[in-house]
C-alpha cells in the first residue's frame, strides 16, 4: 500500500523550474531517503508533502500528491490537520524556547488536547520513543536548550512524534551533529519506521544506505532513479547515479 | 625562507611599530568620544539633581502650587503626568503591537506594506508640535473632546505608535524562521504560533519598546500644549474630560512666565529633578522586566 503518491509534479520559484515532472510512490512504514547534491531539489519536494512550501509567496505546483491517496493541495484539505499528520524533523535542532516537557507537549496543545494527565502521558511515551527519556526525565522543567545538539534534535523527533503523525519527514535531520549523535538518530529512524512511513533527505551516502528501504536520486531538479536502496548502491541503472554514489562529483 | 617576513628585519619592527600606534592613536579618539557621551549625560543629570534636589520635600511632591506658583508643590502635575501616560499607553500598545504583529506576521510582502512601513517611519520624524496642532484640530474640537486628558492621551498616544509599532515589528523580524517552521509543522495555525511561540520570545524587546515610548511621552510638552495642559489647577482631575496639569508643561510654564520668575526658579527644577526620577525609573523597570523575561525564556 502507497502511502504517499506524486504525480507528475513540476515546481517553480518564480521563473525556475526547481522540480520537473517527478512521479514516486512511498511505500506505508518504510524509510524512503532522498540523495543528491545541494540544490537539486530534494529538500523542495520533501517540504511539499506538508505544505510546508506554501509559504514561499512565488511558488507555484503542478501535478498531484496523494497521501492516502487523498489529494494534499485539494480545497477541501485542512493544511493544520494534515501537518499534523505529516511531522517534520529539520536540518538544525529548532526546539522553541520553552520547557523541554512543553517543547513536546506543544503539538498536541495546539491540536486542541487539554487533559493534563494524558499530555503527561504522551509526552512520556514521546521522549522514551526517541530515546531521550533517561537523559532528561529528572529536569522536563528545564529550558529545551540547556541540552546538547544531539539531544536537541532528538527532543524536536520527540516534538514531532508526540502527535502521531502517520508520516514524518526528515530535512537532513542529522548533518549538523556529531558522529555519536548521528548514530543515535538513525537507530531512532529504524525503530520509527515500525510506526510511521519516513522520507528523509540526506548528504551522506552512508546514511541513506544505512537506514533506508529505497532511495531516490535526484539532480538538477529531475529524480534520475529510484529503488531498492540495495540496488541503488550496488547496481544503479543510471550513469549518473553510479557517478554520484562512487563520488564522482557532488 | 624566501618570501617570508623575517620579523627581525628593521623596516617591518617600524611598519608594526607605526601600525599599533595608529591603531591606539584611533581606539584613543574612539574612547574619548564614548567618554565625552557620558559624561555630558552625567552633568545634564547631575546639575538638575543638585539644582532641583533643595526644593524636594514631602510638601513639594504632594501639595499643589500657591500663591501664584511661587510656593507650593507639583501633586496636580505628576498625577497630570501619570493619568497622560497612562492614558496613550491604553491607546498606542494595543494598536502598535497589533500593527507591528500584522505587518511582519501576515501582510503579505509587498508595496502595501513598504508603504505602510515609510508612512510609520515618517510619523516618527514629523515634530511634536504638529502632533499638537493636529491633535487640537481633530480631538478637540472636531471629534468635541475638549482641552481634556483623553484628547491629550490619543495626542500623546500618536506620538507613541511609531515607536511602538517599530519595535514590535523589529522583535518580531529576528525572532528565526525555524520557530515559525517548527510550530507550523506540527499543526498550529499562523494565530497560535503567533500567541504561544512568537510573542513570548519576542515579548522582551516588545516590552522594552513600550516602557521606553512611554518615557519619550512622559517628557512631550507640545503634543499637550494645545489640547490638554492646563496653566494652574489646584484641583485634580475627575473625569478623562477634565484638563490637567502635567510636568514638561508646568516646568515649561515656571521657567518662563508667571508672576515671579526668580521665586520660581526652584520650582523648575524641583519639577525637572520629579520628571527626569520618573523617565529614570521607567527605563530601570524596563530593563528590569527584559532581564525577567530573558531569564524566562532561556
Amino acid at each position: 500500500m502507497n502511502k504517499i503518491e506524486a504525480k507528475n509534479v513540476n515546481f517553480y520559484y518564480g521563473d525556475f523550474h526547481a522540480l520537473k515532472n517527478i512521479s514516486i510512490a512511498i511505500p506505508e512504514k518504510q524509510v524512503v531517503a532522498f540523495i543528491g547534491p545541494s540544490g537539486c531539489g530534494k529538500s523542495t519536494f520533501l517540504r511539499l508533502f506538508n505544505r510546508m512550501n506554501d509559504l514561499i509567496p512565488v511558488a507555484r505546483l503542478e501535478g498531484n500528491i496523494l497521501i492516502d491517496g487523498q489529494d494534499i493541495y485539494d480545497k477541501s484539505v485542512d493544511v493544520d490537520v494534515l501537518r499534523k499528520n505529516v511531522g517534520m524533523v529539520f536540518q538544525r535542532p529548532n526546539p522553541f524556547p520553552k520547557s523541554i516537557f512543553e517543547n513536546v507537549a506543544y503539538g498536541l496543545r495546539v491540536n486542541g488536547i487539554k487533559d493534563k494527565h494524558f499530555i503527561e502521558e504522551r509526552v512520556e511515551t514521546a521522549l522514551k520513543g526517541a530515546a531521550l527519556w533517561n537523559e532528561v526525565k529528572d529536569k522536563l522543567k528545564e529550558s529545551a536548550y540547556a541540552l546538547s545538539g544531539g539531544q536537541q534534535q532528538r527532543l524536536c523527533i520527540a516534538r514531532a512524534m508526540a502527535v502521531s503523525p502517520s508520516v514524518l519527514l526528515m530535512d537532513e535531520p542529522a548533518s549538523a551533529l556529531d558522529p555519536i549523535s548521528t548514530s543515535k538518530i538513525e537507530e531512532l529512524i529504524c525503530e520509527l519506521s515500525e510506526q510511521t512511513t519516513i522520507v528523509i533527505v540526506t548528504h551522506s551516502m552512508q546514511q541513506a544506505a544505512r537506514v533506508s528501504n529505497k532511495t531516490a536520486f535526484f539532480y538538477l531538479g529531475e529524480m534520475v532513479e529510484y529503488d531498492e536502496t540495495k540496488k541503488i548502491f550496488t547496481h544503479p541503472e543510471k550513469e549518473a547515479t553510479q557517478n554520484y554514489i562512487t563520488g564522482r562529483f557532488g | 625562507m624566501d618570501g617570508q617576513i623575517n620579523k627581525h628585519d628593521e623596516r617591518f619592527i617600524q611598519y608594526n611599530k607605526k601600525k599599533h600606534l595608529v591603531q591606539n592613536i584611533m581606539f584613543g579618539i574612539f574612547r574619548l568620544f564614548s567618554y565625552g557621551i557620558a559624561a555630558v549625560l552625567f552633568c545634564i543629570l547631575g546639575f538638575i539633581l543638585i539644582k532641583g534636589f533643595h526644593t524636594i520635600s514631602w510638601e513639594f511632591i504632594t501639595e499643589a502650587p500657591a500663591d501664584g506658583m511661587t510656593k507650593g508643590g507639583i501633586w496636580p502635575a505628576i498625577v497630570g503626568t501619570c493619568c497622560l501616560m497612562l492614558g496613550s499607553a491604553i491607546f498606542a500598545f494595543p494598536v502598535g503591537v497589533v500593527s507591528g504583529i500584522y505587518m511582519n506576521e501576515y501582510a503579505p510582502k509587498g508595496k502595501l506594506v513598504n508603504f505602510i512601513r515609510m508612512m510609520t517611519n515618517n510619523l516618527a520624524g514629523i515634530p511634536s508640535i504638529v502632533f499638537g496642532l493636529f491633535g487640537m484640530a481633530f480631538f478637540v474640537n472636531y471629534m468635541g473632546f475638549g482641552d481634556s486628558i483623553i484628547a491629550g492621551s490619543l495626542t500623546l498616544g500618536l506620538l507613541a505608535l511609531p515607536i511602538v509599532i517599530r519595535t514590535t515589528e523589529e522583535a518580531f523580524k529576528d525572532i528565526p524562521n525555524s520557530f515559525r517552521e517548527g510550530s507550523l509543522a506540527l499543526g498550529a495555525t499562523k494565530a497560535q504560533t503567533i500567541w504561544k511561540v512568537l510573542l513570548p520570545s519576542a515579548m522582551p524587546r516588545v516590552i522594552t519598546g513600550l516602557i521606553l515610548s512611554l518615557g519619550r511621552v512622559s517628557g512631550e510638552t507640545a503634543p499637550i500644549l494645545f489640547t490638554c495642559a492646563a496653566y494652574f489647577l489646584p484641583q485634580l482631575p475627575k473625569s478623562v474630560f477634565d484638563q490637567c496639569m502635567a510636568l514638561p508643561y508646568h516646568l515649561y510654564v515656571v521657567a518662563t512666565s508667571g508672576t515671579d520668575i526668580e521665586a520660581q526658579l526652584p520650582i523648575a527644577y524641583g519639577t525637572a529633578f520629579v520628571l527626569i526620577v520618573i523617565v529614570l525609573i521607567m527605563n530601570l523597570t524596563a530593563n528590569f522586566i527584559r532581564r525577567f523575561f530573558v531569564k524566562k525564556t532561556r
